[in-house]
Formats: structure tokens, sequence, C-alpha cells
């Protein structure tokens, strides 16, 4: 009769520190849960924009790319009053001209001739959102003359 | 407790899991992707898509693939078929193990790969705010032991305790739900980024076994990006005369365009490929435009779909199984996406494939389920339910008045305050409503009951809190307490959650097919409710305004409130509103009068006021304009 009381008591007491461990997990996500909506809509109200941001600077390449060739004085106050528009929404040029080359803002595409580690011509511009990286910027990155092994 | 993550460890892309009340949820790396690419850059400590952005600067220093590198002796042929392919150096280390060296210092894979973990590992962390320490890992169903445990140590190094390594094909099938069938063969196809499986499993009593392997570690969606990349090359040689393959700035945007326009056709059946001064010549700038359809994208890889084939049919000979033996066909990896893929596939089997987990995440979805299995999550899930149909009152004027909505997690709780209906009304009765109606005579009647020992007052100066409780078993308690008295009744309705289903589809299904006419009807009881209200103001403002009511206001007054109790049961919304309307501005010319006499003479209790506090010698205070003196029923 003890044991057997003993063993229920055991039982429950199992089942109950198991149910309280069950209790503070589903009140633990539910915490986490409301932090990450709020985040989530922190980043959505900063955000909202950015896919179709995104979508937008291929086109703002292109009337760039265009301009070098054209040099057109219409086309400039266009690409002008575009880029003003970007800017207002909370985006930012990289300007990757003459910088150490940086793999959390740039991407290499080739190497050439050139200062070691040096941008040494940018292909394409970056842009940050708000301090996000949307688009790294494409470079071409310096490296010594081929004789000698740029390692170090 | 702590949660175990589930991780595929990708060899091109790798993707972190976990379950989060009972359901399975891919955790964004930092960058906000739901997969980071398996690179690394030891030496300057990068991981994922930048150590990716740098690895034409530093070749020798970026290691990718290096799962294939996994457990595998430096002699081994495969290995030495990546020496040849691989800028990175791959050399003998410990016990002729293949290894890694990178400006002189030596790496094992696990190492490299234990960085990989170790990001999303940290990611996870920052996601989930909490310390991760137990994961999951998903190898290929051909990995021997020695690719398993050193997979296993790779989890170590990153300081994870590895609950276990499984099956990348179990996982997708655990993804599935497929653990849950009794005894049956199911096929994995699994087209990624850079390899090709497909496994037979067969199932039962919940474990796996896999029965046969094939594939082609050589074959995956950037060889298919590659053969559009060939194709615009070849298009524009042939009409621009200019050859693009040399001209590293071009590839890459061939490549971004090759790999959208891949992605566009598993939508549509044409892209346009717009590539403007992709280059320049003499002439001036080059530019690149061409049309791409399905059917000839299909066409520019059918060889490379042709592939996929015969890896299938040597694993159903290896399984000794025929292609009607399989039951359920899985599909893993971003290729899987291409309705052609999906085309071939299932005329092979002669079966729909499952879809509908993302095929990028689906591995990483199957582990954390299992991880959520060994942590006691999965088991131990709370089914929490939900009502299925909404709880609420009666109030004035036959109206539904909602507590508790359909489709609310339980256990929940919601109160609000109602108030009587008539001047001294001493009782309300509470009748407890299920359903989606507009209109209580509509919905399900639960059970009444009837609160009195209310004092006698006004209408809508009593406080009636009525609560509403359903608790984790489903068990709806209501109750109604007078907040002056104290005094407090309650019932209990067992079973008020448990309808059939076909019961609850009907009632939902009655309310969307009446939802225009019960508003028309709710409208028409609101502007009812609101006419009366009205009407009881008006005349309270008369009394109380005594003789200081001018005689032609105080006459249009009244003659006004009559025409609208005359009308109120028979009107139409609109009618009841023309005149609510008319009545409203009349009490305006009263409260103007009485206002501008308030300016010399004695204080007087507002006509027109809507304070809550109650003045002592004429009880002239009202509630806004929802109540009024219609049968015993609480009024909100």
């Amino acid at each position: 009769m003890e044991e057997n009381s003993t063993t229920t008591g055991q039982s429950l007491e199992e089942r109950i520190s198991e149910l309280e461990n069950n209790w503070k997990r589903a009140l633990a996500d539910y915490k986490n849960l409301e932090k990450r909506v709020s985040e989530e809509k922190e980043a959505l109200r900063d955000f909202a924009n950015l896919v179709l941001l995104s979508r937008l600077l291929p086109i703002l390449d292109n009337l760039e790319m265009a301009q070098v060739h054209l040099n057109d004085e219409g086309l400039k106050y266009t690409i002008k009053e575009f880029k003003q528009v970007l800017e207002d929404e909370g985006l930012r040029e990289i300007d990757p001209t003459n910088k150490e080359f940086d793999a959390a803002t740039m991407e290499a595409v080739e190497m050439v001739d050139g200062e070691e580690n040096k941008v040494i011509e940018p292909l394409r511009k970056g842009y940050l959102l708000r301090d996000k990286l949307i688009r790294p910027a494409r470079v071409k990155v310096g490296k010594k003359k081929e004789n000698g092994e740029s390692q170090t | 407790m702590a949660k175990i993550i589930g991780i595929d460890l990708g060899t091109t892309n790798s993707c972190v899991a976990v379950m989060e009340a009972g359901q399975p949820k891919v955790i964004p790396n930092a960058e906000g992707a739901n997969t980071t690419p398996s690179v690394v850059a030891p030496t300057s400590n990068l991981v994922g898509v930048a150590a990716k952005r740098q690895q034409v600067v530093n070749p020798k220093n970026t290691v990718f693939s290096v799962k294939r590198l996994m457990g595998r002796k430096f002699s081994d042929p495969e290995v030495q078929e990546l020496i040849k392919d691989y800028p990175y150096t791959i050399v003998q280390g410990n016990n002729g193990m293949a290894c890694i060296e990178i400006e002189g210092k030596v790496y094992t894979p696990q190492e490299v790969s234990a960085k990989i973990l170790s990001k999303l590992k940290a990611d996870s962390e920052k996601f989930l705010g909490q310390t991760i320490t137990d994961a999951v890992i998903t190898v290929p169903a051909y990995f021997n032991d020695a690719q398993r445990s050193a997979t296993k140590e790779a989890g170590q190094i990153a300081g994870l305790n590895v609950q276990r390594i499984i099956n990348e094909p179990t996982a997708a099938a655990l993804a599935y739900g497929l653990d849950k069938k009794t005894s049956e063969k199911i096929a994995v196809y699994d087209l990624g980024g850079g390899t090709y499986d497909v496994s037979i499993l067969e199932i039962g009593d919940g474990v796996f076994e896999v029965k046969a392997t094939n594939g082609d570690t050589h074959l995956g969606g950037d060889d298919f990006d590659r053969k559009i990349i060939d194709w615009l090359i070849t298009s524009f040689k042939a009409d621009q005369g200019v050859d693009l393959s040399g001209d590293r700035q071009a590839l890459q945007r061939l490549k971004d365009a090759a790999e959208k326009a891949k992605i566009e056709l598993s939508s549509t059946l044409e892209t346009e490929i717009n590539i403007p001064f992709i280059t320049a010549d003499a002439t001036g700038p080059k530019h690149l435009n061409y049309k791409l359809t399905r059917a000839k994208l299909e066409q520019l890889v059918d060889a490379l779909l042709q592939r996929t084939i015969a890896p299938m049919e040597n694993a159903l000979k290896d399984a000794g199984l025929s292609k009607t033996d399989i039951a359920e066909v899985v599909m893993v990896g971003g290729m899987t996406r291409m309705p052609k893929v999906n085309e071939i596939v299932k005329n092979f089997f002669g079966k729909e494939p499952h879809k509908g987990v993302n095929p990028d995440e689906v591995v990483a979805v199957g582990a954390a389920i299992q991880g959520g299995v060994l942590g006691g999550d999965v088991k131990d899930v709370l089914l929490l339910d939900v009502t299925p149909l909404t709880l609420g009152i009666e109030t004035m004027g036959g109206v539904s008045t909602p507590l508790i909505k359909r489709n609310t997690t339980v256990p929940t709780s919601a109160q609000q305050i109602f108030s009587t209906a008539a001047d001294n009304q001493t009782s309300v009765e509470i009748n407890v409503l299920q359903g989606e109606r507009e209109m209580a005579g509509d919905n399900k009647s639960l059970g009444r009951f009837i609160l009195d020992g209310i004092m006698p007052a006004p209408r809508g100066m009593p406080q009636v809190e009525v609560k509403f409780d359903i608790d984790a078993n489903g068990i709806l308690h209501v109750s109604a307490k007078d907040k002056a008295t104290g005094k407090e009744q309650k019932i209990q309705i067992q079973g008020g959650t448990g309808l059939a289903k076909e019961e609850i589809e009907r009632m939902v299904k009655e309310a969307e097919m009446h939802s225009a006419e019960d508003k028309k009807r709710k409208e028409q009881v609101d502007a009812r409710n609101m006419a009366d209200s009205l009407t009881y103001t008006a005349e309270k403002s008369l009394k109380d305004a005594g003789d200081k009511a001018p005689a032609d206001v105080k006459a249009e007054i009244e003659q006004k409130v009559k025409e609208l109790r005359d009308v109120l049961q028979t009107a139409s919304t609109e009618e009841l509103k023309t005149k609510t309307e008319a009545l409203s501005q009349s009490m305006q010319k009263l409260g103007q009068s009485m206002y501008g006499q308030q300016q010399q003479g004695p204080q007087n209790p507002n006509p027109n006021g809507g304070q809550t506090g109650g003045t002592d010698n004429s009880g002239g205070n009202n509630s806004n304009g929802d109540t009024g003196p219609v049968e015993g029923e609480v009024v909100n």
C-alpha cells in the first residue's frame, strides 16, 4: 500500500514537473514570438519597399550606362530625379571607388593588375537600405603582377 | 529546456529550421535569407554570402563544396578529381584523410564545415533569443560511416551536441509526415544546386530504411544556368559578332539574367532577357535582348533532364522494386520547381509527387521535426483547440453580440460590461449564443440564466460584467456580475466547442449565405435602438428642463418623439434614421436655449449630457445612443 502511494506520488511529481516544463516552454515561445512580431513589424515598416526598390536598381544601372554613352542633358536630370526618389525612400549608394575591397558590401568579379586588394574598377554600384545591404557593389580588384604570388 | 535545431548541411547551400509550438519554422540568417551558401574563407573568418563575394579575390583561401571532401581519403578518386578542378589546395592530412591547406595551415573538412555550422548556430540563437546546444544534422543517404562521423565531429567542433545524424531523403519524407504511413515505399528525387540524388526508402512502424540510392554528384541547377548562358553567348555572337565568353563582367550579368529567366519560366511560358549595354565595339554600345520560351528552355536542358532518368531506374533496380511499388514521391531541391522536372518524375513513377513544402528548405524542416521528436517537443505538443464558432450573448433588439470570435485558440477568456435596457430594471437575462449570424434568433442558444437583485436605477447605469471563459478542456464558463452589489450568477456549458464538423461547416456556410440580409437586419435593429434611445433621452431632457424649455421647442420635440415612437417597430431603417436625425436636431435647439439660460441662470444638469457620474436630483444621465428600453435584455 505504502509503496504504491509513493509510486503514485512520484509519478504525480514527475507529471507536475513535466507539465510545468511544458508550460514554461509555451510561455517562452510566446514571449519570444511577441518580441519577434514587434521586430518584424518594424522591419516591415522599414523594408516594405525592399522588393520594389531592388527591382528598380537594374533600371537605374541601365539609365546610368546609357548616360555614359549618350551624355544627354535631359537624361542627366531624369537620372538625378530618379535617384532622389530612391534616396527619399531610404536608399543609399555604396561608392566603391578607390576603396579597399570589402566583402561585406562588395562582390569581386575579376582580378586585374593594380594595387593589391584595392578596388580598381567599380562595375556596378551597391546599395544599402537603412544600413541593410540590399545589393553589393560589383568591382574589379587589384592584384600584383602575375610573376609574384600575391599571398602573404 | 533548450531547443534542438535541424540543419541541412548542403554541398552548395545550407539551411536551418526549428520546431516552434509544434510547427517547423525555417530560421533566416543574419543577412535575412533562408539559406546560407556553404562557402567559407577560414583566414578572414567569412562564412556564407560574404565569403562567396570575395571568392574571386581569394580563390585559394575560399573553400566551397567542402561536403565533397568530408570523411574521404586523399587517395579517393573522387578527391583526386576535385584536386584538378578546385582552386583551393587539397592535401593529405592525418591518417591519409583529405584536408585543405590555406596559407600554410591545414584544415580538416570537419573544421571548415564547423564554421558553417557555427554561423547557423549563431544566427539561430539570435533569431530564437536563446542558447542552442543541440542539433540534428542531415547527410546524403549514401554517406558511409566515416563521412557520417566526420559530419558529427563538425557539429562538435561548432559546439553542438549532434543528437542524431539523419538521411536527407528521410528528413524530406518526415517533412511530409510520411513517417505516419504503416508500410510503404517512397522515392525521393533531389535535384539541388550541384548534386542529384535519388533514394528509395521503405517505411515501417515509423522507421525509415534506405533501400537504394543513386544519382549524379555533378548535376544540378548550376548546369541548367550554364546552358542558358551558353545559348545567350552563341546567339549574341551570331547576331552581333561579339564573343562575350571572355568578358567577366558580361558573364556575371548573363548569369544573373539566366537565373532570373529560369525562375520566371517556372511560372510563365515566356520571358524576355534584357541586358542593355552589355558590351561595346567601334560602332557603339551593344544590347542583348532575347525572348526565351519555356519550350525553348526545356529543349536547351533536355540532355540534363534525361540524365536524371537512368539513376531513377538504377535505384529501383538496386532496391529490387518496380515503378508501381512506389507509393509516394517526394521532391527536394530548387530545380524541382521546374514544371518539366515535375512532369518527368510524375511520368516515371506514374504518381503526382508531393509538393508544398519549399524544396530548398524541406530537408531542414524534416531535420527540425526529428529534433522536435527527440526533444519531446513534438510528442508532447499540446494540441491546442480553437473555438469553432463565435460565442456571444443576446443584446437589445435581439442582436447577437460576440465575446469570443471563432477560431480563437483556447484556453481563452473575454469580458465586457453591459447594462440595463430599461429604467429600474432589476434583472438581466444572459442568453449564451453560438454561431456566426448577426441576430440572436439565428444562432444556437447554449444556455441562459438570470442575474437579479440589481438595484433599481435609470437604464444604462448599472454595470453588469459578463465574462466568458473557455478552459483547456473546452468547457465554457459564463458569469454575470453586478459591479454595484457584487451579486454574481454563472453557468457551465460542456461541449460547447465540441460540435460535429458538419454542423460547424453548415453554420459557417449559412452565415456566409445570409450575411447580406443579416447585415440589413442588424442595421435596422441598430437604427431602432438608436431611435428608441433618443426618444428616451429627449423625454428625460424635457422633464429636466421643466418650464425652462421654450414652449415651441418643447412642442416640437414632443411631436417628433411621438412620431418616432409610432413607427418604431414598423419603419424602415432609412425612415428611422431620418426621423432620429430630425429629433436630434430639435434636441439641439433645446440644448442651445438651455445653454443660453445657463450662462446667467442657476446650475442645471446638462440636458444632453453623456457624463456617467449621476446627479442626485434628476437621474438625467443617459448613456450613449445605443441604449434603449427593449425587453429585459442586457445592453451594451
